[in-house]
């Protein structure tokens, strides 16, 4: 399966990219979404689920089904922008509570053996090249967290710049 | 001098950062210091004047998928929106993550440094901290003694700079304790205790849902 995680309202998103495959699953804004509260309860109250009944609960889920995901996100100060973020905060159920050292730094286990491709489009008018730096640093360290080998980063000035970059729709 | 602390910490208990901001604040004895919770509540216009209007501001917040929370994230949005008439305000942030190494605050921290230079205000230093599940555990044990040694080091020069409105260095410490140990006892005190509070067996933590 094919995830797309998207902040773009639904009429940009209709004018940019139209009918998307049926194939992919398109995790998007509807105003529901709620916080990670931090509660660790996807890790010891209900294991690879998280407690929040949202419609964004099932994330670590959806994860671990996933050959490609591809992302796009205003970019914000070099983060994702705060629903895009909202999506990767509530996903740590893909990932165990235990702890491994990796590349001489410790890092969650595993909970699934799937491999992802990712692929992260930010965008913005007026990115600075601190923030493409710092948005890079942050895309490889959640790569290095969530085990995923092979990864692409792009920058785009204005949406129809992006619809270019975007191959997975 | 007005000292602002900000907590961006989105749990819904007693969190690390709280604790951070309590040995933050024993250092600020004279000074006029407020402390607002930016992720639990809704700030009133006197609260966000007293923020615009602050010598030092001091984000404190926990480190979520290796960079800023997405409550806190808005929260930077919003001040951002508002402005800061008075440019001479400073900003600083200790920020923890529940990883062994300080270091891997690294990218949270120059989001802040870019969220800095966007409104226009000075960045002053970071202290980012290591294994901060761990912290509410040695709260008995004062800060520069022990397991708390390196963080005690740091918060002594984090609070000369806010005191004197400097910059400094961004410091990420870890643990003066062993890795392998906080590893083992991250398991054995931690998260088999917690499963076991919600009837949850040590085997059914590594559960894959299908």
């Amino acid at each position: 399966m094919d995830i797309l995680i998207h902040d773009l309202s639904e009429e940009q998103f209709q004018s940019l990219f139209g009918t998307v495959d049926k194939n992919v699953r398109i995790i998007s804004d509807t105003g529901a979404i709620r916080c990670c509260t931090g509660c660790f309860g996807c890790w010891i109250k209900t294991p690879g689920r998280c407690v929040l009944k949202d419609g964004y609960g099932d994330m670590g889920e959806v994860l671990s089904k996933s050959e490609k995901v591809t992302v796009i996100s205003r970019c914000f100060y070099g983060s994702y922008s705060p629903f895009v973020k909202n999506v990767f905060d509530r996903s740590i159920p893909y990932l165990l509570p235990f702890f491994k050292i990796k590349n001489n730094e410790t890092h969650h286990k595993r909970r699934y053996q799937n491999n992802i491709n990712l692929a992260v489009h930010f965008y913005g008018e007026n990115i600075t090249e601190e923030e493409a730096e710092t948005a890079g640093k942050l895309v490889k360290a959640n790569c290095t967290n969530f085990y995923v080998t092979n990864y692409e980063i792009s920058f785009s000035k204005s949406l129809k710049e992006l619809k270019e970059k975007v191959s997975a729709v | 001098m007005n000292i602002c602390i900000l907590n961006g910490s989105p749990k819904a208990g007693k969190s690390t950062s709280e604790l951070l901001i309590e040995y933050l604040s024993a250092y600020f004895g004279g000074n006029e210091t407020v402390t607002f919770n930016v992720c639990k509540t809704h700030l009133s216009e006197e609260q966000f004047s007293r923020i615009q209007n602050s010598d030092a501001l001091v984000f404190v917040f926990p480190l979520y998928i290796d960079g800023i929370n997405s409550r806190l994230l808005r929260f930077l949005i919003e001040l951002e929106k508002r402005g800061f008439a008075d440019k001479s305000t400073l900003v600083y942030c200790i920020i923890n993550n529940g990883f062994y190494e300080g270091r891997q605050n690294a990218a949270a921290a120059d989001i802040m440094k870019n969220w800095c230079k966007a409104v226009g205000l000075t960045y002053g230093q970071t202290l980012g901290a290591g294994a901060g599940e761990m912290l509410p555990f040695l709260k008995n044990i004062p800060l520069g003694h022990g397991p708390n040694r390196n963080l005690g080091i740091a918060f002594r020069e984090l609070s000369r700079n806010i005191l004197s409105l400097k910059c400094g260095e961004d410091m990420f410490v870890s643990p003066n304790w062993p890795r392998f140990l906080w590893k083992i006892a991250s398991s054995l005190k931690f998260w088999y205790p917690r499963a076991k509070e919600n009837g949850i067996k040590r085997k059914r933590l590594k559960d894959k849902v299908s």
